[in-house]
């Protein structure tokens, strides 16, 4: 097959230096790094400079509101009630509220002043108002997909059509892997109260038209941690490794006779397999935290909590996995965005700015790229008299550490919050940014597809360079 | 040119600079604007680009910018092809196929295969390798044919075979299998991205199997594959179309599909397109057209209009960009596949059950002459069981006047509740496959119409937040006994909520369990049935009425997860419980009984409420069938019309709905289809195309006759068009070689790769052309000695052709996922041999599906054989597909695949290790082994999986662990009953020994040699 002849060759030719020799090769032909456990992605050495060199992605699926969360819009709370000036909804994309009247719709929730430059955030995240000095406020994001699922899709993939990688396979890809036992791409899912539990597709962390060793691992907090990290009933760790070894052992007999790489990269991956069947439960146990974090971030081991997730994000990041993506649920506030928002902000606030706090006194916040924000915003028009319809023109996204510049905010939406109206920042620009703070130039971080160069960011795409340190 | 000019000097008008494209010789040789020349053919000296590729200051081409560059061989290579008279080719892939002759000299024995491939390894001083062993090549043909395993009988068959036809028979035999359909059509279902769920958010399950079933047969059959386009692109269109060439037309609709609430139609017609154009590109075609769907093709002569023009052939479906999941209009056109018995057994219902409820209606309107429609409360009262038990493992729980938090969708939103039980019955503790739930309850003195079963939702269920272990629940029977008599029901009405399609509430008394009242569509709180007595049941103060609800679907865990029971006394009361004023009232009495025969709702459905405040002579239809329907419930002196219409119903309903269907392509008048630039749905104010084939490939001769997908279909396979014979027939070297003989199978094109034998892919593909006889071409390939050579490497080879592109030699690789799991089930003698059917279920780890919403979903595994059956035949839900089938790289068929990947990860080591599936086929593997294998069972094991016997060194390590896995669980016989508990197959007897056995034989699962392919 065509992914392994190259390794093949690789192999043959160096004949030593174990796997990690392979990705030098990988260089010339992608797919040969599908073969190797190599350390090293693609991107070797780095474009220039990198300023992280991991990311946590709090992802709030569903579509948060910008309006009851980090865009304060007194003009839209005037206008409560009224008709939308249809000088801005003319013509525009629009989902459950077709044919419907558009009315103003102003925030639910009061605001407040945070931190230095007085940030005016909603009161209902307090703790996030604690270290807002620590974040970069985007808010002035924009997408093209309105609709939950191929939003979805492009916030990962950076295109609408399925099968393209997603960003943390492209960063493995690009970076490969720190971490010795773990994967390197990390999906946590949590879900609360409130809104509407949209699904996630497994496509959303799916390594598309890459290998598939760069597919995203998602941990379960229910079941096996990992698919199968587990032994069989009645095998136990002694009897697992020596079934291993055996195993290994007549592969190695195999590899005596054929001289075929191949063998030897399955010896390696069932090692790393054992190895991670070790690594794995040990890490998702949170319970030895100490009491002091646990309490910090507002987290009950074992609960499977936003809180609990971002725990253990920190702990993955500390061990080297290059992506951990977190899926958070219930965002979707067609209904009652008042009620709900008190929900996503008991689950969330406390954690995001605990998971912060707790990276920075580690001195890793520096070199660790952490983002907050879903697959788009929601309407400054109300729908059914008390919630939110899906919105693209115009939403936030949090940035800090990892190369971004702190206590600053970026665009602006126009005054009643429905377009970005200022500094517009879209997908394919959030993207090129996220990979510039890792070293990467993201119109060379491409592999040939279909006769292109398949990229995050397709042919589009700037980086933010005002937001960089 | 193409990888370094073409971006800006080629096809795509858009990204066109300096007006000059090199693409074309005729406007390369053109005079620019400048007076300069591109190209002066045999004058380089006057040829401006030559000028600028050997230019060293900011004229150079290509610009630093563009991260493009030639090497000194190339440029010189453009001059002296400039010199030489700048003579255009054309792409290779779009040339008229002509039938090379065989090279000179090749013996007219030999296989034109190996004639094309010896002539150019002599060039390279090389030859084809030896034949391999017979071993080896039994086992490589029969996993490329038909996806598994040799036996060993099978192969000593072939060794003793010293016949010159011993191969050719070989071939013959494993052609002639049903698997090598189950084989083959996995790769032209992951093409034509057949799945069995939608794939755009809810992913709910459709009806697509019979699609691909017809792929199968097609491949069994060895259907042309100029017929088989034909059929599936356009079979509803052709003269006399039968069932099968309907079923066919199911190609067209294997899109994704989205229901999700709020989508705007027209982006997502466009969607459909938009895929259905690349998908027919990448799988007839092996073109990306996809790349113009926002602007011309950059590389290839694709431009956007034929992007479009190629769309607008599929503008005649029938469908909505909004395309309802549930219910009976779910997924659009559907075809019924009904037998002619089934479907004259079906009508003979469908008129019984009219006939049924004509009589009824009859009935009906002559007493409504006599007797007006009461809306007079007829009140349901609540009863807290005495006892609540369940016969197969759920712990059931009386809420009475304990409080219980609750969760559950009311308006789109979320509401919880901590509130007294007022005799909600919880089922908690393990979850059995079927349950029966035995409640009592003493109602006191009084005289009872029926019985109520009020089921609730709660956000704590999975699924549809309904059952406990799976999407939907089934109520298969509900029986209910005083005093040891049995209380014969004899009606049974669901209220809307819990209208099944395909359970009707009837069938909860039918007496058959293996049908039932199901509920699981609707987000609604409630699904209550209302079961009536066959006459009034009247109670005593401390009379006890027993009621059994017995749940034991095909479906596992599809078992309650909470409900109540209720009574009635009036005639009659309509299934509705709603939390209302009266029940909230009675609380205030906290004594025992204080709920216990209140009356917590009016009985009444509320459209007849607001039917009745009408005006008579105002109400509409729909307020007007409302009321006869109720009025028809609740009139004593309906009733027997009324159970009878009922049952008649019901029989229909349930033979309906175990007829097979699936969804099929309706032609409609075609809409109409626009240029949509940069892809821009919003924009209808460009360009209109008709159906057209790409331009630069020629023009369907149809006069004014708007072209059909039946057009498009013949083109595909006519001489005309190259691409189609090329495309496919290079997919097929690759499933026998490992390799296209055109490595990029998605892409002819310039951005491809050149053919490596450009005679033998050419006169592959025009014997292909000749009779589109796919078993035919597959012979060729495997009776060839190229394919029958050895694929150990020589150092010489190693140095000349590291990629065996030459193919001096086989290839060694991984089977495909489907053949992992195959082979497994195989070796451990569980493999269900059953060609086609509904997909299957294969056990899923836990929680699998939790991500998914609309409904939430559980995952119930298939009863019985279907847990063995082979993969093609899983359950291909698309945005979570099996685990199993994921690791090892199938693909998801969310979009089409032609070429799908091949890795090694840890994850697959996880999988063949741990995943229950592969460890109960070690197990059941073991047990064989120690039944057949007689003195030898590791020898026997591992000669099965292998076809050889192990060597002494292996035979050593294979010992050492039996020896050590054997001590271990005599230590420890409880591991050794765990072990062998794994899965449904029958258990063994010696626990001790079988668990050590299975350690042996999950490691010889685990062999890399056991799913390699040599």
């Amino acid at each position: 097959m065509t992914t392994t002849d190259t390794c093949r060759r690789s192999f043959l030719r160096h004949g030593f230096g174990g796997l990690g020799m392979i990705a030098l090769n990988s260089l010339l032909s992608p797919k040969a790094f599908a073969q190797s456990i190599a350390s090293k992605g693609v991107v070797n050495p780095l474009h220039h400079a990198a300023k992280a060199k991991r990311v946590i992605f709090l992802y709030q699926a569903g579509g948060p509101s910008h309006l009851e969360t980090f865009d304060y819009k007194p003009e839209l709370a005037k206008l409560d009630g009224k008709p939308m000036p249809e000088s801005l909804t003319k013509g525009q994309q629009i989902a459950q509220l077709q044919g419907k009247e558009l009315l103003c719709f102003g925030p639910r929730h009061p605001f407040k002043r945070f931190g230095k430059n007085g940030e005016l955030l909603c009161e209902l995240f307090p703790h996030i108002g604690g270290i807002v000095d620590d974040l970069c406020i985007v808010r002035s994001m924009t997408t093209e997909q309105i609709n939950h699922d191929p939003a979805h899709t492009v916030m990962n993939t950076g295109s609408i059509i399925p099968g393209r990688p997603s960003m943390g396979s492209w960063l493995l890809y690009g970076l490969g892997a720190d971490a010795e036992n773990l994967p390197g791409f990390v999906v946590l899912v949590s879900s609360g109260k409130g809104g509407q539990m949209q699904p996630i597709a497994a496509r959303q962390w799916s390594a598309g038209i890459l290998p598939s060793k760069f597919q995203g691992v998602k941990f379960n907090s229910i079941g096996d941690p990992v698919l199968y990290i587990n032994n069989p009933a009645g095998v136990n760790r002694k009897l697992q490794q020596q079934s291993i070894d055996a195993v290994n052992a007549l592969n190695r007999i195999e590899y005596g006779t054929l001289k075929d790489p191949e063998i030897l990269t399955r010896v390696a991956q069932y090692e790393l397999a054992f190895k991670m069947q070790a690594s794995v439960p040990d890490l998702v146990d949170v319970s030895k935290e100490p009491k002091s974090v646990l309490e910090m971030y507002g987290a009950n081991p074992g609960d499977g909590s936003y809180a609990s997730n971002c725990l253990l994000a920190r702990k993955l990041a500390e061990r080297g996995v290059r992506f951990i993506q977190l899926y958070h649920r219930d965002w979707d506030h067609h209904n009652d965005v008042k009620n709900n928002m008190e929900f996503k902000a008991q689950e969330t606030d406390r954690a995001t700015a605990a998971l912060i706090k707790d990276l920075k006194q580690r001195g890793m916040l520096e070199d660790t790229l952490v983002i907050w924000g879903g697959e788009f915003g929601r309407t400054p028009m109300s729908q059914g008299g008390n919630g939110r319809d899906h919105h693209i023109k115009g939403f936030t996204y949090l940035m800090a550490g990892g190369g971004i510049k702190p206590g600053i905010s970026y665009g602006a939406t126009d005054d009643l919050g429905y377009a970005a109206a200022e500094n517009v920042v879209t997908v394919h620009d959030f993207h090129a940014t996220m990979l510039h703070v890792l070293g990467i130039d993201h119109k060379r971080l491409a592999v040939k597809y279909q006769g292109l160069d398949a990229r995050l960011t397709g042919i589009s795409g700037d980086v933010v360079k005002d937001i960089l340190i | 040119m193409a990888e370094t000019c073409f971006r800006c000097h080629g096809p795509d008008k858009s990204s066109r600079l300096a007006n000059m494209r090199l693409d074309l010789r005729e406007e390369a040789t053109k005079p620019l604007g400048n007076g300069k020349t591109p190209i002066v053919p045999g004058a380089p000296e006057q040829s401006e680009i030559l000028a600028r590729i050997f230019a060293t200051d900011a004229r150079k081409m290509p610009p630093d910018y563009s991260r493009k560059s030639l090497t000194d061989a190339q440029k010189q290579t453009i001059r002296r092809w400039v010199e030489e008279g700048a003579k255009y080719e054309g792409h290779w892939a779009y040339q008229p196929i002509r039938k090379p002759a065989l090279p000179a000299g090749a013996p007219g024995s030999e296989s034109p295969v190996d004639a094309f491939l010896e002539a150019r390894l002599a060039r390279e001083g090389l030859h084809l390798s030896g034949e391999a062993d017979r071993r080896t090549l039994l086992r490589r043909a029969s996993f490329d044919l038909t996806g598994l395993p040799p036996a060993p009988e099978e192969v000593a068959a072939f060794q003793n075979d010293r016949s010159p036809e011993a191969w050719s028979k070989v071939v013959d035999r494993l052609l002639a299998s049903p698997h090598y359909a189950e084989k083959q059509a996995m790769h032209w279902l992951d093409a034509v991205r057949y799945a069995d769920s939608s794939g755009f958010h809810g992913d709910n399950l459709w009806p697509a199997w019979p699609y691909r079933d017809y792929v199968l047969r097609a491949f069994r059959d060895n259907k042309p594959f100029d017929v088989f386009t034909r059929e599936q692109l356009a079979g509803d269109l052709l003269p006399n179309a039968g069932v099968e060439q309907k079923i066919a037309s199911a190609y067209n609709r294997m899109n994704r599909y989205s229901a999700e609430g709020g989508l705007q139609p027209k982006e997502y017609l466009a969607k459909y397109g938009a895929d259905r154009v690349r998908t027919l590109s990448a799988a007839w075609l092996g073109s990306t057209m996809g790349c113009a769907e926002c602007h011309d093709h950059k590389f290839d002569p694709f431009t956007s209009k034929d992007f479009y023009s190629m769309k607008a052939f599929f503008a005649d479906i029938k469908e909505t960009g909004l395309m309802p999941d549930r219910g009976e209009s779910a997924w659009g056109a559907k075809l019924l596949l009904a037998t002619p018995e089934q479907q004259a057994k079906l009508d003979a219902l469908t008129a019984a059950a009219a006939e049924a409820k004509r009589e009824l209606d009859d009935a009906a309107k002559q007493l409504l002459l006599k007797i007006p429609v009461e809306a007079n409360d007829r009140p349901w009262r609540w009863q807290v069981p005495v006892s609540a038990k369940a016969a197969k493992g759920s712990v059931l729980t009386i809420y009475d006047q304990q409080e219980i938090d609750s969760a559950f969708y009311a308006a789109g939103s979320l509401k919880f509740e901590h509130k007294r039980g007022d005799g909600l019955v919880v089922a908690s503790g393990p979850i059995p496959d079927s349950d029966t739930y035995t409640v009592q309850i003493r109602p006191g003195a009084g005289t009872w119409t029926a019985l109520g079963v009020d089921v609730h939702q709660d956000e704590s269920l999975p699924g549809a937040r309904l059952a406990r272990g799976a999407d939907r629940f089934v109520l298969s029977e509900v029986e209910a006994e005083m005093n040891g008599a049995r209380l014969p029901l004899v009606l049974a009405t669901a209220n809307k909520a819990g209208e099944q399609v395909d359970g009707p509430a009837m069938a909860a008394i039918d007496g058959d369990a293996r049908t039932g009242w199901a509920g699981g569509i609707a987000e609604a709180r409630n699904y209550m049935i209302a079961l009536r007595f066959g006459g009034k049941v009247t109670t005593q103060a401390d009379s006890v009425i027993t009621i059994r609800l017995r749940q034991e679907a095909s479906l596992r865990r599809a078992v309650i997860g909470r409900f109540r029971v209720a009574l009635s006394e009036a005639e009659y009361s309509w299934p509705e419980l709603e939390d209302g004023k009266k029940q909230l009232d009675s609380r205030k009495d906290d004594g025992p009984q204080a709920t216990l025969n209140v009356d917590v709702d009016h009985g009444v459905p509320a459209d007849v409420r607001d039917a009745l405040k009408a005006e008579p002579e105002k109400r509409d239809e729909k307020q007007q069938k409302a009321l006869l329907e109720f009025y028809e419930f609740s009139r004593p002196e309906l009733q027997a019309a009324l159970i009878r219409s009922a049952q008649a119903e019901m029989a229909r309903t349930l033979f309906f709905w175990s007829i097979p269907r699936v969804v099929t392509t309706e032609a409609t008048e075609p809409s109409v289809t626009h240029i949509l630039p940069r892809a821009d749905w919003m924009n209808d104010t460009t360009e209109i195309v008709q159906p057209a084939i790409p331009a630069f490939l020629g023009k369907l001769d149809t006069g004014e006759r708007r072209a059909t997908r039946l057009d498009l279909a013949n083109w595909l396979v006519s001489k005309e068009n190259p691409l189609t014979a090329r495309a496919y027939v290079n997919r097929v070297w690759r499933e026998f070689f490992g390799t296209g003989i055109s490595k990029a199978l998605d892409d002819l094109g310039s951005q491809g790769e050149a053919p490596v034998h450009p005679e033998l892919l050419d006169w592959l593909a025009a014997e292909f052309q000749e009779h589109w006889d796919i078993k035919q071409l597959v012979r060729t390939i495997v009776m060839s000695r190229a394919y029958r050579q050895s694929s150990v490497v020589t150092p010489e080879l190693e140095e000349k052709d590291p990629d065996n592109r030459l193919i001096a030699r086989q290839s060694r690789f991984r089977v495909e996922a489907e053949t992992v799991h195959d082979t497994a089930l195989s070796l451990a003698g569980l493999l269900v041999d059953q060609f086609g059917g509904p997909p299957v279920r294969p056990v899923t780890p836990p929680g699998y599906l939790l991500a998914m919403n609309f409904p939430k979903r559980d995952y119930s595994e298939s009863r019985g054989e279907d847990l063995y059956r082979r993969a093609v035949y899983t359950q291909w839900q698309r945005t979570f597909l099996h685990p199993e089938l994921l690791n090892f790289d199938a693909p998801t068929r969310e979009e089409c695949t032609v070429n799908r990947v091949n890795s090694n990860t840890p994850l697959q080591a996880l999988d063949l290790l741990n995943d229950p599936i592969f460890v109960e086929a070690a197990r059941v593997f073991a047990q064989r082994a120690m039944a057949a294998g007689g003195k030898n069972p590791i020898g026997w094991a591992f000669t099965q999986a292998e076809d050889r016997a192990p060597s002494a060194a292996e035979r050593r390590v294979l010992d050492g662990l039996y020896r050590e896995s054997l001590r271990q669980f005599r230590a420890d016989p409880k591991s050794a009953a765990a072990l062998v508990a794994t899965g449904e197959a029958p258990r063994p007897e010696k626990a001790v020994e079988t668990a050590a056995m299975t350690v042996v034989t999950r490691a010889i699962l685990n062999l890399h040699e056991t799913i390699t392919r040599n």
